[in-house]
């Protein structure tokens, strides 16, 4: 069935930001967006969204539980650019200030089904000691401007 | 044309001596290949673990080739550098792997190697670091005049590829 003109496939993606582990940090929330390629567009749902601020467990296994719902369908012509789900958490400083606690992005799945899918975290470093010890002080930390782009990294 | 998309992500790596990890990547084809969209390579940003002894880059590969034959299946080889306080870089190891050949997620451990040196460059190297490193990037993912080598193995590079095959039946190759 070789069609010679591009044919149009839909993406449905219905899931959960579940919960997080930061043994470092408490009263977080997330944002999620989608970052896709140029043939892709969004048809359906909401294509990114913030949570409520959840604090920790008071068990032992210490979750910051969000059960944030995600709900979205794409629509594409090309796998190139496939959509990756983009997380950014905050979480407060010392002073009461939105910080930024991590970001982390991974590919939606490629195949139909269930998938549960562990993110690893990271937060920009300050490159001196000086700019370490400013960041403390003042409301600014070290933040990046946009959600990291597809295949760039900082 | 038969046409192959590679997309995924370098996970990290472990098992590395040295935190403060990057990793530099590239992918090498045949002639038969085309790149039509994607890097063909590219550097991951510098991570050091604060929870556990992985380093992790989450980087995202997305790469479309169209193919004229099999000969050339990509290769993803890379170069693992550790960065340390005053931002200098030291060689922590190379390695190499073949994109998957069937369709589907795949998790792929490609297991890293350095070049050892005299006993006096590993004594420098302890101390001072430094070391010897490769002069020619492809001797990292062909055969040709390994035999001259003496390495140590290094930690080991984790990624998850999938991968999505278009038109192969058409030239009736089964997948």
């Amino acid at each position: 069935m070789a069609t010679a003109s591009p044919s149009v496939f839909l993406l449905m993606v219905n899931g959960q930001v579940e919960s997080a582990q930061f043994p470092e940090y408490d009263d977080l929330y997330c944002k999620y967006c989608f970052v896709y390629g140029q043939d892709w567009a969004p048809t359906a749902g909401l294509e990114e969204g913030i949570s409520q601020i959840t604090s920790k467990s008071q068990d032992v296994r210490q979750a910051l539980v969000w059960n944030f719902p995600i709900d979205v369908t794409f629509k594409s012509t090309n796998p190139y650019g496939w959509p990756q789900i983009v997380l950014s958490v905050y979480g407060p400083d010392v002073f009461g200030n939105d910080v930024v606690r991590g970001y982390g992005a991974v590919h939606v799945p490629f195949s139909p089904g269930r998938h549960k899918r562990t993110i690893p975290m990271f937060v920009p470093e300050s490159t001196s000691k000086l700019q370490k010890f400013t960041s403390l002080c003042l409301v600014a930390s070290s933040d990046l401007q946009a959600a990291p782009p597809t295949g760039d990294k900082w | 044309m038969a046409e192959v998309h590679v997309i995924g992500q370098i996970m990290g790596a472990s098992g590395f001596s040295e935190s403060s990890l990057f990793c530099k990547w590239g992918i090498h084809t045949g002639a038969a290949w085309k790149l039509l969209s994607g890097v063909r390579e590219g550097q991951t940003q510098v991570d050091t673990p604060q929870i556990g002894d992985m380093a992790y880059w989450s980087h995202p590969i997305d790469l479309h080739f169209a193919t004229k034959g099999l000969q050339g299946w990509p290769r993803l080889h890379f170069q693992v550098w550790s960065q340390d306080s005053f931002g200098r870089c030291q060689l922590a190891g190379y390695g190499f792997c073949h994109v998957p050949s069937s369709p589907g997620t795949h998790q792929l451990a490609c297991p890293t190697w350095r070049p050892l040196g005299s006993w006096r460059e590993q004594l420098a190297r302890a101390f001072v670091g430094g070391g010897p490193q490769l002069l020619h990037g492809d001797t990292i993912y062909s055969g040709a005049d390994r035999y001259r080598l003496h390495t140590a193995a290094g930690g080991t590079v984790h990624l998850e590829i999938s991968l999505l095959l278009r038109n192969f039946d058409r030239y009736g190759v089964e997948c």
